[in-house]
């Protein structure tokens, strides 16, 4: 599969984050922006759909939907 | 586009015969699943409710319906794969990268390849077609899902939720962990590959 090199401009509390869920999910940076990706066309064709998006708290009983824009 | 190659077993001959892994389910996969899986299919439901009976459960998965599964060429969150030999399509497979997470104590909550669908086609399978024409076919599917994983900095991670029919595959050939039953997915039996068992089966050193 080919590939197309980028450059990714990002401020420092995004790089921050960045770093973190690397850290956090054991991933290098372009596997993270990959599969941040890969999430968002997800979840945008399944709202596109018609699906809808919930998070959830069971310990509070709280529910709400979340909306893509 | 070529993913990997492999061999299979030609059980006629006895001989290995080389097969190409691919990293996409393209159009001639598609036109090999209605011209030729479906009426091997057909053959071998015959084949099977004279060998078995009316006692003869179907294959899980003969309500499959491959074309509708593969046919999203813009999506990037599912990838699929196939196996060819012989100029035909022996086997497919699709993967989802965002689905689900591992389950495993020591790898919870971490990415992994999940096999949202794998299935040899009907030829190959004793139970339709006896003997049947490949043997390898599933593992050399496995295999691209755990180097897909590698690949993506999964760490060889792999689950699935198999059909009852194939469980007894996963734990005894592939030596993927049994989690049981799950009560989200129709009671299905979850599999996991952890990155050791992936490590073992691949031959990769650990990193």
């Amino acid at each position: 599969m080919s590939k197309r090199t980028m450059t990714l401009n990002l401020t420092d509390a995004e790089m921050a984050a960045l770093e973190s869920l690397c850290l956090k999910k054991d991933l290098n940076k372009t596997s993270v922006m990959r599969q941040a990706l890969r999430l968002y066309q997800f979840v945008d064709q399944r709202v596109e759909r018609g699906e809808k998006l919930f998070v959830e708290d069971e310990a509070k009983s709280s529910k709400a939907e979340l909306v893509m824009i | 586009m070529t993913f990997a190659s492999g061999y299979l077993l030609d059980v006629a001959s006895g001989q290995a015969a080389e097969a190409e892994v691919l990293h996409e389910i393209g159009d001639k996969q598609i036109l090999d699943w209605h011209t030729l899986w479906r009426p091997s299919l057909h053959q071998g439901l015959i084949n099977l409710a004279a060998n078995e009976g009316s006692r003869a459960s179907p294959p899980q998965s003969v309500h499959w319906n491959w074309q509708e599964k593969a046919n999203h060429p813009s999506q990037i969150w599912a990838e699929g794969f196939c196996v060819v030999c012989g100029g035909e399509t022996q086997g497919m497979m699709l993967v989802n990268l965002v689905s689900q997470h591992a389950r495993l104590p020591g790898q919870e909550g971490k990415h992994l390849v999940y096999v949202d669908y794998v299935e040899t086609a009907p030829w190959n399978r004793a139970r339709l077609h006896n003997p049947p024409r490949y043997r390898g076919v599933g593992a050399l599917l496995m295999r691209a899902a755990i180097d897909k994983s590698f690949f993506e900095g999964y760490k060889g991670r792999v689950g699935l939720h198999s059909l009852p029919q194939s469980a007894a595959w996963y734990e005894s050939k592939l030596n993927m962990t049994s989690l049981g039953e799950d009560p989200s997915k129709q009671n299905l039996p979850y599999f996991e590959m952890s990155t050791e068992q992936a490590i073992r089966i691949t031959g990769r050193r650990s990193s």
